[in-house]
C-alpha cells in the first residue's frame, strides 16, 4: 500500500519503502526496549519517527528533483534505500533485535491455533486499508492526492499544491511502512528492508500498481503462495523449504512478463 | 485586469514567445487567434504559472504574478481551462467540480459551494444529469463543459480558455460559446485562445493575432473580422500559407 500511495500521487516507485519498514521495527525496539516506554506509546513514536523520515526524504531528495524526470527520482529512491540501510546498520549494528509482541501467546479457535500477533496483523491490515480508503475517497487532501495522480497539471490548475501532496504521500507511505515493519517482524534488523521491500513491491505489482485493494489482494496471493509452494516442493519433490523467499521474486518476474497491469489492475503500463 | 509586458518564454532553447504585449480588460472578452504552433497555448500556460518565463512581466489587477506557482495564481482569481480539457477521467463529474472548488473547500463554506455547483448545473444542465458518471465516459463536448465548470468552481474573476472548440461539432461549439457569452454577461472577464477565428472574434470585444511567437496584429474584434488580411489567412477564404510551418 505504501508503494501505491507514493506511486499514485507522484508516479514514483519508492525503492526505499522496505527501509521504512526497517525503521518502524528498529524504532519500536529502541523506544520499547532500550528506553523502556510502554508499548503503545513506543509504537506511536516509532510510526511518527518513520513518518518524519519519509517527510525528510521527500523534502531533501525528491522535492529538489521535481523538475527532473520520474526515472531520476526513482533512482534517487534506490540511493535512499542504501543510505537508510547503512544508517540502520550504524545505529542498530546487531543482526536482530526482538520487538516485543503486542500481546504474547496464542488463541485457539476450534480447529486452529493462531498467535495473538497474527490477529493483530490481520486487524491492523484491515484497519489501515479502511483508513486509506476513507482518506482517498472522503477527505479533501485525499481527493487532491488522487487528482495529482490522475493529472498533475490539471491538479495544479484547480489550485492544488502538487509538491505539498508529494510530501504528504511520502509521510503517509512511511507511516504505513513503519506500521507494517513493527507488526510484521517480531525481529527487527537493518537488513530486512530489501526483503520486505521486494515482498511489498511484488504485492503491489501483482495487484496492479496504483490500486490499493489490488495491493492487499496481491499481498494475500503472495502470502498463500509462499506457504503453499515450498510445502508442495517438500512433499512432492522432497526439496527443502529454503526456497520460500524465492517465491516473491519468481512471482514478480512472472507477473511482469505475463500481465504487467497486475491481476486486478486495468491501468495503463508505461514502458520505460 | 491582466497586463502582459514584453514577455518571452522558451521551450528548451526554442523561443516560443517573443516579447509579447497584451491586455485583457476587465469585463471584456479578449481573444488570441492564430495557427497551430503560434504560441497561443504557451502564452496561457505562462500566465497561469505552468511554464517559467524568461523575460517580461505579467500583472494581474496591478500585482506582479510572473512565475508564481500555479496554485497561488488560482487563489488570486485566475482560472485556466487547459487545452484538451484535462478532466480527472476516473473521477465522477461532481468530484471533478468539487475539486474545482478545492481552495475554497471547508465545512463553513459547504453551502456556498453547493450553490456554485447548482450554478454550474444551471449553465450546463447536461452535467447535472451526469453528475455520478465518471468524467472519462463523457463526450468531447460534455468534457469541455465539465472543464469550464470545474474552472468556474474556483470563483475566478478572469477565465483563461484554451481552444474550447477543439475537436467538437459545429452545433456543440455554438452551444459552448452561447454559454461563454452568458458567463461574460454575468461579469466574468475572459481571455480566449482559438484557432476558429470566425467564432472567436464574433463573441469577443478585442483580438490579437499571433504568429511564430509574436503578436502580429491587434484591434477591436469587429474590425479584425473585417480586416482583409485576417479574412485571407484565418477565416478560411484562402488556405493559410503551409499551416504548421509558420509556427515554432
Amino acid at each position: 500500500m505504501g508503494f501505491n500511495i507514493i506511486f499514485n500521487s507522484t508516479g514514483i516507485i519508492n525503492f526505499a519503502q522496505g527501509e521504512f519498514c526497517m525503521f518502524g521495527g528498529l524504532f519500536a525496539f529502541t523506544f520499547a526496549v532500550t528506553l523502556g516506554l510502554p508499548l503503545p506509546i513506543a509504537i506511536l513514536l516509532a510510526v511518527a519517527a518513520t513518518a518524519l523520515i519519509g517527510g525528510l526524504m521527500e523534502r531533501l531528495m525528491i522535492y529538489p528533483l521535481r523538475n527532473a524526470s520520474v526515472i531520476t527520482a526513482i533512482i534517487a529512491t534506490v540511493g535512499a534505500s542504501i543510505l537508510f540501510k547503512s544508517l540502520g546498520r550504524l545505529f542498530w549494528p546487531k543482526e536482530a533485535y526482538k520487538v516485543p509482541e503486542f500481546t504474547a501467546g496464542n488463541i485457539t479457535i476450534p480447529g486452529v491455533t493462531v498467535s495473538r500477533q497474527f490477529i493483530w496483523v490481520l486487524g491492523l491490515t484491515v484497519v489501515s486499508v479502511l483508513l486509506v480508503y476513507m482518506f482517498f475517497n472522503h477527505t479533501r487532501a485525499g481527493k487532491a492526492m488522487r487528482a495529482c495522480s490522475i493529472n498533475r497539471q490539471a491538479a495544479s490548475l484547480v489550485g492544488i499544491n502538487v509538491s505539498r501532496m508529494s510530501l504528504y504521500s511520502f509521510v503517509l507511505a512511511a507511516a504505513l511502512g513503519g506500521v507494517a515493519g513493527l507488526i510484521n517482524a517480531p525481529y527487527a534488523s537493518y537488513s530486512i528492508g530489501l526483503f520486505l521491500g521486494i515482498k511489498g513491491f511484488t504485492a503491489a505489482v501483482v495487484g496492479g500498481l496504483g490500486n490499493t485493494f489490488g495491493a492487499v489482494t496481491g499481498g494475500l496471493v503472495l502470502g498463500l503462495l509462499e506457504e503453499l509452494i515450498p510445502g508442495f516442493l517438500t512433499v512432492v519433490l522432497g526439496v527443502s523449504t529454503g526456497y520460500k523467499d524465492a517465491v516473491a521474486a519468481v512471482l514478480l518476474i512472472a507477473v511482469l512478463l505475463l500481465r504487467p497491469q497486475g491481476l486486478v489492475g486495468k491501468g495503463v503500463v508505461e514502458k520505460v | 485586469m491582466l497586463e502582459v509586458n514584453n514577455l518571452s518564454a522558451f521551450y528548451g532553447s526554442i523561443e516560443a514567445l517573443r516579447a509579447i504585449d497584451l491586455w485583457a480588460r476587465a469585463g471584456k472578452i479578449t481573444t488570441i487567434i492564430g495557427a497551430n504552433g503560434a504560441g497561443k497555448t504557451t502564452l496561457l500556460r505562462a500566465i497561469s504559472g505552468l511554464i517559467p518565463t524568461r523575460y517580461g512581466v505579467i500583472r494581474y489587477v496591478g500585482q506582479d504574478i510572473t512565475n508564481l506557482e500555479p496554485y497561488k495564481i488560482v487563489k488570486m482569481g485566475i482560472s485556466h481551462v487547459p487545452e484538451g480539457r484535462q478532466v480527472f477521467a476516473t473521477m465522477s463529474v461532481e468530484e471533478n467540480l468539487e475539486l474545482g472548488a478545492y481552495l475554497r473547500t471547508s465545512r463553513r463554506r459547504s453551502r456556498e459551494i453547493r450553490g456554485d455547483l447548482d450554478f454550474v448545473y444551471d449553465v450546463f444542465p447536461v452535467l447535472g444529469e451526469r453528475k455520478t458518471q465518471s468524467a472519462g465516459t463523457l463526450s468531447g463536448g460534455e468534457q469541455q463543459m465539465l472543464a469550464i465548470g470545474r474552472a468556474l468552481m474556483s470563483k475566478p474573476r478572469l477565465l483563461l480558455l484554451d481552444e474550447p472548440s477543439m475537436g467538437l461539432a459545429p452545433l456543440v461549439i455554438k452551444g459552448i460559446f452561447t454559454c461563454l457569452k452568458r458567463l461574460h454577461e454575468e461579469g466574468l472577464t475572459i481571455l480566449l485562445v482559438e484557432q476558429d477565428a470566425q467564432i472567436a472574434l464574433s463573441v469577443s470585444d478585442y483580438g490579437y493575432v499571433m504568429r511564430a511567437g509574436k503578436v502580429r496584429l491587434e484591434g477591436e474584434a469587429r474590425e479584425l473580422l473585417q480586416s482583409e488580411e485576417i479574412k485571407r489567412i484565418y477565416l478560411g477564404e484562402e488556405q493559410p500559407p503551409e499551416g504548421g510551418s509558420d509556427g515554432v
